[in-house]
């Protein structure tokens, strides 16, 4: 039997649950939060969602899908374009890289190598803005916080995600 | 029974090297990215702009919660401090009826004397208020995006003040959004003056919350607690707009505490002096 045109639409917006909320949490990002001191901290929220992704639902997130949010990205926080996009591209790709890793292993495990790629990210990023940008490199510790703070921060993400996940895509 | 096995192997195959060919292409956009962003400012600076002026109206929403979450604290700290905000109120209203009667004496005599000198007034200045919807100060850039753009009068270049101080420039401005470089950020380069002598720097951001003055006088005293204002140099900004002062010296490094703390910023106003663009030329740039 052909599929109606409501499932065949419901089918599409679940497939775009892992771009959506990967957009919104890179948006909350930019969100001023008012509180002194954090925003030097802004932990790279897009990462922590595309890592998640690319682990749990490879199939819904392809290369495309982190290219064009590190697209949107740049623009946005006034860094120099391709920067964001390049990074997410790489650390899918190490992901993706590593089926056996990635299978069934512990949270815990999971959280590690999240910190390493992390760390490695900013690292890139940090690099990449500070060649291609017109100031130059920026402060070395500013992107080690920010790499920590979304080390940190990466369990809620995860815990997030995994609940939206189990809501939205449990038959998708 | 071997054939649909070999199929599946087949277009396994075929997929994962589609995948493949997409990370490459999608890689080498990238750098072409990066290098097109060098090469044709006007191209990408365009792009900005649309994306800032597309997404404004979401960030605008999801930064609401955050602004009401901030005005419910600050409205609980004030009614906690509600008495002894009273009484320093009234006090300093005694204050500034003093100061009133200063001013107004002040304000004949500086009529009169325009008069006498046929002085040239300064041209009238406009402001218009606007809200922060984002704040992208991370690690890489320190700026923010305003609810204002062309559509409400808002120009490339057009300073932008808090009630503290200076805030920064505007460095885009879209139909109804903007984005204002703090003059905290790295490229954010300032001609202040410094202290009661008026002393000639240039203020360099660094990403931080301190930026640094640069090319003093090795002959020049500056003390911690000095103030730092406009100096109204290469027609930049009007002199005398107040930034900060200047917190720490020492090891050949000056650092200014602005008075406006980039995390705060709910509200700022943008002002049109009537100075035209220059945020291309080598002070804020280079």
């Amino acid at each position: 039997m052909q599929p109606t045109m409501w499932q065949r639409m419901d089918a599409l917006a679940r497939k775009l649950v892992p771009f959506g909320l990967t957009l919104a949490l890179m948006l909350f990002a930019l969100t001023p939060t008012q509180i002194p001191g954090l925003s030097h901290l802004t932990p790279m929220y897009a990462l922590a969602a595309v890592y998640f992704w690319s682990i749990y639902r490879p199939d819904l997130i392809g290369y495309g899908t982190s290219f064009s949010i590190g697209l949107l990205e740049d623009p946005l926080t006034g860094a120099p374009l391709g920067c964001s996009a390049l990074v997410l591209l790489l650390c899918q790709y190490l992901v993706f890289r590593q089926p056996k890793f990635f299978n069934a292993k512990p949270f815990g495990v999971f959280w590690l190598a999240f910190a390493v790629l992390a760390i490695g990210a900013g690292l890139l990023k940090w690099i990449c803005v500070g060649l291609v940008a017109p100031g130059g490199f920026t402060r070395f510790g500013d992107m080690f916080a920010a790499a920590l703070m979304t080390v940190a921060v990466y369990p809620v993400i995860a815990w997030l995600l995994a609940k939206a996940q189990m809501k939205l895509l449990a038959s998708a | 029974m071997l054939q649909p096995t070999g199929q599946i192997s087949r277009l396994g195959t075929i997929k994962s090297l589609l995948q493949r060919f997409a990370f490459l292409s999608l890689i080498v956009a990238t750098f072409a990215l990066m290098l097109i962003g060098k090469a044709d400012t006007v191209l990408v600076e365009r792009a900005r702009i649309a994306v800032t002026d597309a997404v404004t109206p979401i960030l605008r929403i999801m930064s609401e919660p955050a602004s009401a979450i901030s005005d419910v604290v600050a409205n609980l700290r004030e009614l906690a401090a509600i008495r002894k905000e009273n009484a320093a109120l009234r006090e300093a209203n005694a204050r500034l009826l003093q100061w009133q009667s200063v001013a107004q004496r002040l304000e004949s005599e500086n009529h009169d004397l325009s008069a006498l000198l046929a002085l040239v007034p300064d041209p009238p200045s406009h402001f218009v208020t606007a809200r922060v919807v984002a704040d992208t100060g991370g690690a890489f850039a320190q700026s923010i995006i305003i609810t204002a753009g062309q559509a409400e009068g808002v120009a490339k270049g057009q300073v932008v003040l808090s009630g503290e101080g200076l805030v920064g420039r505007v460095m885009q401005a879209g139909q109804h959004s903007s984005r204002v470089l703090l003059i905290t950020d790295i490229n954010s380069r300032l001609p202040v003056l410094v202290g009661e002598s008026g002393t000639r720097a240039i203020m360099a951001g660094n990403n931080g919350g301190r930026p640094r003055l640069l090319y003093l006088s090795a002959k020049t005293a500056v003390a911690p607690g000095d103030k730092v204002v406009t100096s109204g140099d290469a027609d930049a900004f009007p002199v005398g707009l107040p930034i900060g002062q200047v917190a720490r010296t020492g090891d050949g490094v000056i650092e200014v505490e602005p008075y406006m703390s980039g995390d705060k910023l709910l509200y700022v106003r943008v002002f049109d002096f009537g100075m035209g663009d220059t945020t291309a030329d080598a002070t804020l740039r280079k």
